[in-house]
């Protein structure tokens, strides 16, 4: 009898209408998960940028350098403090790569201080952060770990995963490329590849974003570096224009310098 | 219409080291997608003449301007923002046309070819182009 009941059991579950029935109840709880999601749609950009037509900022680069954060000298401990004014003082090294300085995608984390919009997409397993220069933070929120030993090899953006603590995001970052500097105006600050973000990304109001932002570096800072990122909601257009850097790029490299090609 | 073409200078801001800002003082502004350093900014031209061709493309728009030389008729590339940035100063890919008279003032390029960074435009009669309906 008993055998008869677990067959009839196991029939009942593999039939098409048994399966559908633990496809609802898995749809049911992925929706509960939704609902209790924060709703962070809409268009952001960093509070700290306002561009002009020209492609510039709005109120001039010295307002524009008062509001960024990551331009602003890490606390670094002795040895990597010395090599950061080192770099600040060759002058002739900095002038030649400014020069020809071009940038078309902005590695971790400058990218979340760069001009571009962007929007965030909060789904059960993960939340994206979807840049209109196409790049793409994937923070997994599936309760997964950093991939371990040779799975984990350092990127531009480095390996996010977090988790939720009421409508905060909390967002671990490892595995971030040393080579990266921090952002294209602190060219020559740079971090380890031991640099451990955590940030805690909320909706403060209903037309900001907050992201309070620590760095723990043991090899190269004293102390952890700790600030906090804020977002305005874009009104001014209501949907996302994507932007790229090879439809019709007219600032070339030629012999050492940037010209501008002919249309 | 009659063209001109000047150059005048501007008033350059002084340029202030504030604590803690070190790092960026010594290097040169970044426009979203390329050093600024090819741009002269203590330096603005007003470019009179008529547009040649507008292009609304990534990562930058242009305005080719045709303005009048000493000589005639000589052709400025100007770089914009990207499409997104002047959809959202008001600008979209029909504001300027072939043919349409312009004032466009410019930070010309620091090795003297016929190109700049755009800082402002009107048409002919001094409407400025962003706040003309579509």
């Amino acid at each position: 009898m008993r055998n008869s009941s677990l067959v009839v059991l196991i029939l009942v579950l593999t039939s098409p209408a048994g399966l559908a029935t633990e496809a609802a109840s898995g749809d049911s709880a992925r929706i509960s998960q939704f609902a209790r999601l924060p709703n962070w749609s809409g268009l952001w950009v960093s509070a700290a940028w306002s561009l002009g037509t020209s492609g510039r900022p709005a109120g001039g680069e010295e307002e524009l350098k008062a509001k960024l954060q990551l331009i602003r000298p890490p606390p670094y401990n002795a040895q990597w403090a010395a090599k950061y004014e080192a770099a600040l003082q060759d002058k002739a090294a900095l002038a030649a790569r400014t020069a020809t300085f071009k940038v078309c995608t902005r590695s971790f984390p400058a990218l979340m201080e760069a001009p571009q919009q962007f929007q965030v997409a909060t789904l059960p397993e993960e939340t994206l952060l979807i840049f209109e220069n196409g790049q793409v933070r994937h923070v997994y929120t599936d309760g997964r770990s950093h991939p371990a030993g040779d799975d984990l090899w350092p990127t531009p953006l480095g390996d996010s995963v977090g988790h939720w603590e009421g409508q905060t995001l909390i967002i671990d970052t490892v595995a971030r490329s040393a080579s990266e500097s921090l952002a294209p105006r602190a060219r020559v600050a740079l971090l380890s590849e031991d640099a451990h973000f955590t940030e805690r990304l909320r909706k403060v109001d209903a037309n900001t974003l907050e992201d309070e932002m620590r760095i723990d570096d043991p090899t190269a800072l004293a102390s952890p570096w700790i600030f906090t990122l804020r977002f305005r909601r874009v009104t001014e257009m209501n949907r996302m224009i994507s932007t790229n850097c090879v439809e019709n790029d007219r600032v070339q490299v030629i012999d050492g310098k940037m010209v501008i090609t002919n249309p | 219409m009659g063209m001109q073409y000047g150059r005048q200078s501007v008033r350059s801001k002084s340029k202030r080291c504030y604590a803690g800002l070190m790092a960026s003082v010594l290097i040169a502004p970044v426009l979203a997608h390329h050093s600024g350093a090819m741009f002269d900014e203590k330096v603005s031209v007003t470019l009179v003449g008529t547009v040649k061709e507008f292009q609304w493309t990534n990562p930058h728009c242009w305005i080719q301007v045709l303005a009048l030389d000493k000589s005639g008729p000589v052709e400025w590339s100007v770089e914009m923002g990207s499409p997104s940035q002047l959809f959202r100063g008001g600008w979209k890919p029909k504001t300027v046309h072939v043919g349409d008279a312009i004032v466009v003032v410019i930070h010309p390029m620091r090795d003297g070819t016929k190109g700049g960074l755009f800082v402002s435009a009107s048409r002919g009669d001094g409407t400025p182009f962003e706040s003309v309906p579509q």
